[in-house]
């Protein structure tokens, strides 16, 4: 039933491997098809979920033998897309990033001694004081950088908004995976790579729900280029833009879903939120 | 759906922020094509155009400052109390369209009138006034810091009852939020007591009023208590040693 709803397909990752996205009718963007609440008379829009089909886990992967999907919360992953909040967002980043840490001395710091150089009258030249005026060579610099502190505030909202536009950006580009688990036995980076390799998910940034990263996942993934592994706390929308792709864990999912949801303005229409694989 | 994939992606490469939201700093001194180079928008020559802290404001060149110029006048009474002033019809009015209501086990408090919007401040206290007091028709039972005599006299026709209770303000901060983990404190000056004291005011604290009231629902044990103890004053004697 639900395979027959799906208008489009789409090849994600290799070949061997189809993955089907049924994104419903556009949300909040204009030609919403409005559909008034039983009880008032009210008009609000109606949110369909978005549907992601699940890739194969890295560890087990023959595993998933039939394409199964995900339903997945509209608000959070088919947001509008909203470039001058990445904008806002990854600015902010990125000055939260700088050191700092130029440094100049003034004329009260460079070495030397107060003594006035020449007389005031007299000598036919310019009136000088102390030979560390910026006026002379191997003097102190005028206006120059001191350390400081270039980093900026940005409303906390901004920034979920922010994850929001940019988990949105990559479904709808249709780099966007979901995976059961991140599971992996053992810390040999060659068999993960070549896993990596057949899957064909290079370029990707794993971002799993656990609290902190498996140390087997770890090791093996840290050398391979290429790939980088986050946790879904320390993600942040810089990361998800540079990556080309982003693979996501269930329990990601799940976090994402419960940080992120805004259904306030919109009318729940059976939205199964989670990781609630419909087959 | 195949202009998204067609489309390059999203990047760090292609972000812009919003139209209209950033605006170019003003940097004096940078050249003629700048429209602020040369002596950076400050003219030629004078104290102004010289760096450094320049006149002190309200500095009129010698002249004596208009903030010198007129003598200082009086004094600030600390003590002075701001009433937020409520008139008799005003409570009707918020009685009739049901914003308020009060029986003699929850009289009308400052809370009250301020959750309805009867008063959109309580500043230090409540008083009632008695503008409009043709137009009351309901019992009120109402314990507000004030009340003047014509309202009093209005009330207590209509078989209502007005109790002036004194609110310090923490107690009337309590009152107002609805804490009840506080007593409230008794008036302490002079002033204070004498005025909750008397009958004419219906003060708290005045025994004639107490007797009155009896054993209504809004009477607090605390009353009592507190009027004993404020009036004794009006039957102590001192002993004055008789010189010899």
């Amino acid at each position: 039933m639900l395979k027959s709803a799906v208008c489009s397909v789409f090849y994600f990752g290799s070949s061997s491997l189809m993955v089907q996205i049924y994104l419903g009718p556009p949300l909040i963007s204009e030609g919403i098809p409005l559909r008034t609440a039983p009880s008032s008379n009210v008009a609000v829009p109606v949110a369909r979920p978005v549907y992601i089909g699940l890739t194969a886990s890295l560890h087990r992967p023959h595993e998933l033998k039939e394409p199964q999907f995900v339903a997945l919360n509209p608000s959070v992953f088919h947001h509008p897309i909203r470039r001058d909040i990445l904008h806002l967002c990854v600015n902010h980043y990125r000055d939260s990033l700088r050191q700092g840490s130029a440094n100049t001395k003034t004329r009260g710091e460079v070495r030397g001694s107060g003594r006035k150089i020449r007389p005031q009258k007299g000598s036919g030249r310019a009136r000088l004081g102390d030979a560390q005026s910026p006026m002379l060579r191997g003097g102190g610099v005028a206006f120059g950088p001191k350390p400081r502190d270039f980093s900026t505030k940005l409303p906390r909202k901004v920034i979920l908004m922010g994850m929001r536009v940019a988990l949105s950006s990559k479904v709808l580009e249709h780099n966007f995976g979901v995976m059961k688990t991140m599971d992996w036995p053992s810390g040999k980076t060659r068999h993960l790579s070549q896993k990596i390799d057949s899957l064909g998910l290079k370029n990707t940034l794993f971002i799993t729900g656990e609290d902190e990263v498996p140390t087997m996942l770890r090791r093996a993934i840290q050398n391979i280029p290429l790939v980088a592994l986050t946790t879904s706390k320390e993600v942040n929308v810089y990361e998800m833009l540079k990556w080309p792709r982003i693979m996501l864990d269930a329990k990601a999912v799940d976090f994402f879903e419960q940080t992120l949801c805004k259904m306030h303005s919109l009318q729940e229409v059976s939205v199964t939120s989670g990781i609630e694989t419909v087959a | 759906m195949a202009s998204a994939a067609s489309r390059s992606r999203i990047s760090l490469a292609n972000l812009s922020p919003a139209r209209g939201s950033l605006h170019k700093q003003k940097r004096v001194g940078r050249g003629q094509g700048s429209n602020h180079g040369g002596t950076a928008g400050r003219g030629h020559n004078g104290q102004k155009s010289r760096s450094g802290a320049g006149i002190k404001p309200g500095f009129e060149g010698g002249q004596t400052p208009i903030t010198k110029l007129f003598p200082k006048r009086g004094f600030v009474n600390q003590n002075e109390k701001v009433w937020a002033p409520v008139n008799l019809e005003r409570i009707q009015h918020w009685i009739n369209l049901g914003r308020l209501s009060c029986s003699p086990e929850n009289p009308i408090t400052a809370r009250e009138l301020l959750l309805s919007g009867c008063v959109h401040d309580v500043h230090d206290g409540i008083k009632v006034l008695g503008d409009g007091a043709e137009f009351l028709t309901s019992e009120v039972y109402i314990t507000p810091s004030r009340a003047s005599k014509s309202a009093i006299r209005a009330i207590e026709d209509r078989g209502g009852q007005v109790v002036c209770k004194f609110y310090n303000p923490l107690a009337l901060m309590d009152c107002v939020k609805g804490h009840t983990d506080h007593i409230a404190a008794a008036p302490t000056r002079r002033q204070d007591i004498m005025w909750y004291s008397r009958f004419q005011n219906r003060g708290f604290l005045s025994e004639e009023l107490l007797k009155k009231l009896g054993d209504a629902p809004f009477v607090e044990e605390r009353w009592t208590l507190l009027s004993r103890q404020l009036g004794k004053w009006r039957k102590q004697e001192f002993d004055v040693e008789k010189k010899k």
